[in-house]
């Protein structure tokens, strides 16, 4: 097997594990509900689904196309899962840091979750059709970049080991290095131009777990904080709430990119903030339950070479 | 409908040379809203404030907006003007055209124009507050003195005369800081243990003061008159309660061969110690890192030889949470090293003295160790190379101070007198000696401070140089000195046996982190900042928290007790009354839009924010959102800026308040 192409056999297995354990866990009144992922109607797709139960366990799948952070579903979305009860949820390595930087947010409780990890060797690209094999070529950016194929700490995995994976050069890291050579008025060109592109359509705030805000301060209009129409001001003040929000929380789901229909590369964003932290901090969202992130505490540690 | 009051204040000229006051007063009449605008030459004054009292009365004014200073220089006066005419003193703001503006400009067109932007967007600001009832909390009448010097000393025995419990905190294992290592004193030269060592007795035996030594402030949590501090006492080998202080200990250990820090180095002291014999409280302890117990876990001489079973090699740093009201911080000062470079710091060290390599050339303190009768050579002045006596003795004043290019430009004040002091107790203790003194000036200002300095020249026979030094150097057994005398103009060559530096002196090492753990502020040499430098001087700008001593800049022994008492006067003002007004500009926290990230709780320097379950009629719980306790709220808006969906607003800083401020412009 060639170590260009990530080998996806493993998830076969991985479904049957999946369907065996939600089956379990409902049957014996565990759980319930389950957010997973089933197959979509397209041929290759899959799309989620909350399972509540046990003779539907059998639509639970996992393949390439299940892209989808679930997270999202236990916090914006969470009126459609029973709320009393434990819930279990099918999860990827980096859902996982959502789920982890959900809970340092006081959002979720550990206790209330039955995690069920997935090994993952990587999903499709969003910008390839859904029965397309996963190569280096199709394999969504993100996953070039993934630190964490097999979820740590969860209360199932099924066992199945990973195969050797694919070096990849990381997308990210280029287009980031690339950015950071140029000019601030360069770069800002550049910004201009993604964000001009924007359409406000919110699919980004919608889809990313971290936006949970009852009300989202750019919709208050008592005081207007950001223009509502589509118009460079009012889309760079959101592009710049939305990256600012999410410095020190976003571990790189990259959902809001996934949904973008203008194709603005607004994971850039969040991951060039990941680095900043990384720097200056020292500090990776999601790797465990934090009660505060370095953006809301102060160490003497701390640089302070800006105080002259 | 708002009927705004502006007053414009000229300030004497402060504001009038630069701001035409009178447009100011006729543009912003015509502002919405604004239903009286004037000018007056002293607004503060008071006619001033009559004229502001008269106009709320006549013209029925609901909001006012006074054009002057600062808000931290005359808030106060004006809300209580305002709350005196019958207004509520929250509809009252300040427009700072005075610092924010003519201070800091010269063109007259173009400040007055901003004075008038300024005005206009308190002018929205204030039509949007709201009346605020005044909060009032509790005070816990225990004061937090942190350092055991003279001025902790002198603060903690005054607190604890009115009847306050004290907590003193000292991070040596004994109180008296430098005092009590001085020799003499200027400009009297009584001995600094006669009249600092019964201080230290009366410390000890007061039934209302609690002496911490050997430990150190970890976390300080709370605000004025609610203090949390966390203390650590850190391990002193020696149970405190056990121990008799008889010393056998001390007398018994085999490590005797330690440079004691208390006699700058020059005198030894044993791995189990107390700094020097009149110690308080007299109570040794175990130096770990010279210990041979705890370095090879052999000998154990002091816990055989102890009658009482005082000596525990076992006992751990522990931690000790006390509740206090105000805090007196007195750590005091730390001396400018010829030799040290600190990274990151200004201070460039003195290569040409040989950056303190020259075993002869010795600091000020140094020297008082030796004329200190209970010091390492029992008050003789003896050269630390080869014990002999010194019969040529230079002082060079202003090392470190005064020098720009090595880092410091104030004045350490001291050195002059005690320089002074130091050339008469050589001639009193070496007759055939001969002292000279390189310096700058003589800055003697104080009560028979001159008398003092004159004495050392013309009765003592001290030579005074004008001029500074160039060189040091090492020849033979002799220091030469190269100097200037730029009085008559030649240079000065001098073989001398020794020489003493009085050198600057600085804030203690670590001043700046205790500030971040109390939350005042310092100035670049780490020296912590008084409130107002004339009319607050010995209150931090943090409320609740005084400053004694020489933590704030250098300061003499007269000076740093008045201070010391200052702030102790200060302390008792405040536990005179069993509750504090608080200012009620605190945030509110919007319920039915808070999610419960309690990203404001993380963020909270004063754990105000608390949690608050939202339940519905039938009791189940909806939600968790945050509650802002308003006694504890400070203001400070750092929730009100991190609140992601903006849910928490803090009274009289709201966003509407704000935006509407940014659209006035």
């Amino acid at each position: 097997m060639s170590t260009r192409v990530p080998d996806t056999s493993i998830y076969f297995a991985v479904t049957e594990g999946i369907r065996a354990e939600a089956n379990r866990l409902l049957s014996a009144g565990e759980v319930t509900a389950i957010v997973g992922y089933t197959t979509g109607r397209r041929t290759g797709s899959s799309q989620p689904i909350i399972v509540t139960d046990a003779d539907d366990t059998a639509r639970l799948c996992f393949s390439v196309t299940s892209v989808n952070n679930l997270a999202v579903y236990l916090t914006k979305a969470k009126k459609e899962i029973p709320k009393n009860g434990k819930i279990g949820i099918v999860v990827k390595g980096c859902d996982l840091k959502a789920l982890v930087g959900l809970m340092g947010e006081s959002q979720l409780k550990r206790e209330e979750l039955y995690l069920i990890g997935v090994p993952c060797v990587g999903v499709l690209a969003s910008t390839v059709q859904p029965s397309t094999e996963l190569t280096a070529e199709t394999i969504a950016p993100k996953c070039r970049e993934c630190d964490a194929h097999l979820p740590s700490g969860c209360d199932f995995l099924p066992d199945v080991a990973l195969p050797p994976l694919p070096q990849l050069d990381g997308k990210y890291t280029a287009e980031i290095a690339r950015l950071e050579a140029l000019t601030p008025a360069e770069r800002w060109v550049y910004w201009k131009e993604q964000f001009a592109k924007c359409i406000k359509c919110y699919a980004c705030r919608q889809v990313c777990p971290f936006c949970f805000c009852e009300q989202c301060l750019c919709d208050r209009n008592k005081p207007q904080m950001v223009d509502t129409t589509p118009r460079p001001s009012g889309n760079t003040a959101w592009h710049i709430v939305r990256a600012m929000h999410l410095a020190g929380r976003c571990a790189g789901c990259a959902e809001c990119e996934r949904v973008c229909p203008m194709d603005i590369p607004l994971n850039l964003l969040n991951r060039k903030m990941a680095k900043e932290l990384k720097e200056l901090f020292d500090y990776e969202a999601g790797l465990e339950v934090n009660d505060k992130g370095p953006l809301t505490m102060f160490t003497e540690k701390d640089d302070q070479s800006f105080i002259k | 409908m708002s009927r705004i009051g502006v007053f414009i204040c000229h300030c004497g000229e402060n504001i009038s040379r630069t701001v035409d006051v009178e447009r100011v007063a006729a543009e912003i009449g015509k502002h919405p809203g604004v239903a009286f605008s004037t000018d007056y030459k002293y607004m503060c004054s008071d006619p001033g404030q009559t004229l502001l009292k008269k106009a709320i009365q006549e013209q029925k004014l609901t909001h006012v907006v006074v054009a002057a200073c600062s808000p931290r220089m005359h808030e106060k006066t004006f809300r209580k003007a305002v709350e005196a005419a019958g207004l509520n003193p929250f509809l009252c703001e300040m427009a700072n055209i005075r610092e924010h503006c003519s201070w800091v400009h010269e063109n007259m067109e173009e400040a007055t124009v901003k004075a008038i932007d300024i005005v206009g967007m308190m002018v929205e600001r204030v039509k949007k507050n709201r009346v605020l009832p005044t909060i009032t909390v509790p005070v816990t009448k225990r004061a937090l003195v942190i350092g055991g010097g003279i001025a902790g000393i002198q603060a903690a025995l005054d607190i604890a005369d009115c009847g306050h419990e004290v907590i003193l905190v000292e991070r040596e294992p004994s109180i008296g800081g430098h005092m009590a290592q001085l020799s003499e004193t200027f400009p009297t030269l009584d001995c600094s243990q006669c009249i600092m060592t019964p201080k230290m007795v009366d410390v000890a035996n007061h039934p209302k003061i609690k002496l911490y030594t050997h430990s150190e402030i970890e976390l300080v949590e709370g605000y004025i008159g609610n203090f949390q501090v966390t203390i650590k006492k850190k391990a002193r080998s020696v149970d405190e309660d056990k121990c008799t202080g008889c010393g056998v200990c001390m007398t018994k250990c085999p490590q005797k061969k330690i440079p004691n820090k208390f006699d700058q180095n020059i005198g030894m002291r044993t791995a189990i110690y107390v700094p020097f014999p009149q110690a308080v409280p007299n109570t040794p302890v175990i130096d770990r890192d010279n210990c041979t117990w705890f370095k090879t876990g052999k000998c154990s001489v002091c816990q055989k030889v102890c009658g009482p079973g005082a000596v525990d090699f076992e006992q751990q740093d522990c931690l000790v949470v006390e509740a206090v009201g105000a805090i007196v911080v007195a750590t005091g000062f730390d001396l400018y090293s010829i030799a040290e470079k600190p990274k990151g710091s200004p201070i460039k060290g003195y290569g040409e003295f040989g950056h303190g390599k020259i075993p002869d050339v010795i600091d000020g303190m140094t020297f008082e160790r030796l004329a200190s009768a209970s010091g390492p050579t029992g008050g003789k002045i003896l050269r630390p190379s080869d014990g002999k006596e010194p019969k040529q003795i230079v002082f060079i004043q202003c090392i470190g101070s005064r020098a720009r290019e090595k880092g410091i430009s104030y004045c350490s004040k001291v050195c002059c007198m005690y320089t002074a002091k130091h050339t008469m107790l050589y001639h009193h203790k070496v007759h055939d000696g001969q002292a000279y003194v390189f310096f700058m000036d003589a800055r003697t200002p104080g009560k028979s401070y001159d008398e003092f300095w004159r004495r050392s020249i013309e009765e003592e026979e001290a030579v005074y140089i004008r001029g500074m030094v160039s060189r040091l150097y090492q020849k033979g057994d002799k220091i030469v000195v190269m100097g200037s005398d730029i009085a008559v103009g030649v240079q000065v060559e001098i073989e001398a046996d020794m020489v003493v530096l009085a050198t600057a002196i600085q804030p203690q090492k670590g001043a700046d982190t205790l500030a971040q753990k109390l939350g005042i502020s310092y100035d670049k040499y780490h020296f912590y900042s008084e409130a107002h430098a004339k009319l607050r001087p010995v209150e931090c700008a943090t409320a609740g928290i005084y400053l004694a001593g020489a933590c704030q800049g250098p300061k003499d022994i007269p000076e740093t007790v008045s201070q010391a008492s200052a702030a102790a006067a200060k302390v008792m003002t405040l536990f005179s009354r069993d509750k504090l007004e608080r200012e009620p500009i605190v945030a509110r926290v919007r319920e039915a839009g808070c999610v419960g990230c309690f990203a404001c709780k993380k963020v909270c320097a004063y754990g105000a924010v608390e949690e608050k379950e939202i339940r519905d009629r039938q009791g189940n719980l909806i939600k968790v959102v945050a509650y802002v306790n308003p006694g504890v709220c400070a203001g400070c808006g750092t929730c009100q800026a991190t609140c992601p969906s903006k849910c928490v607003e803090l009274d009289g800083y709201t966003d509407e308040q704000i935006i509407a401020m940014i659209e006035a412009l």
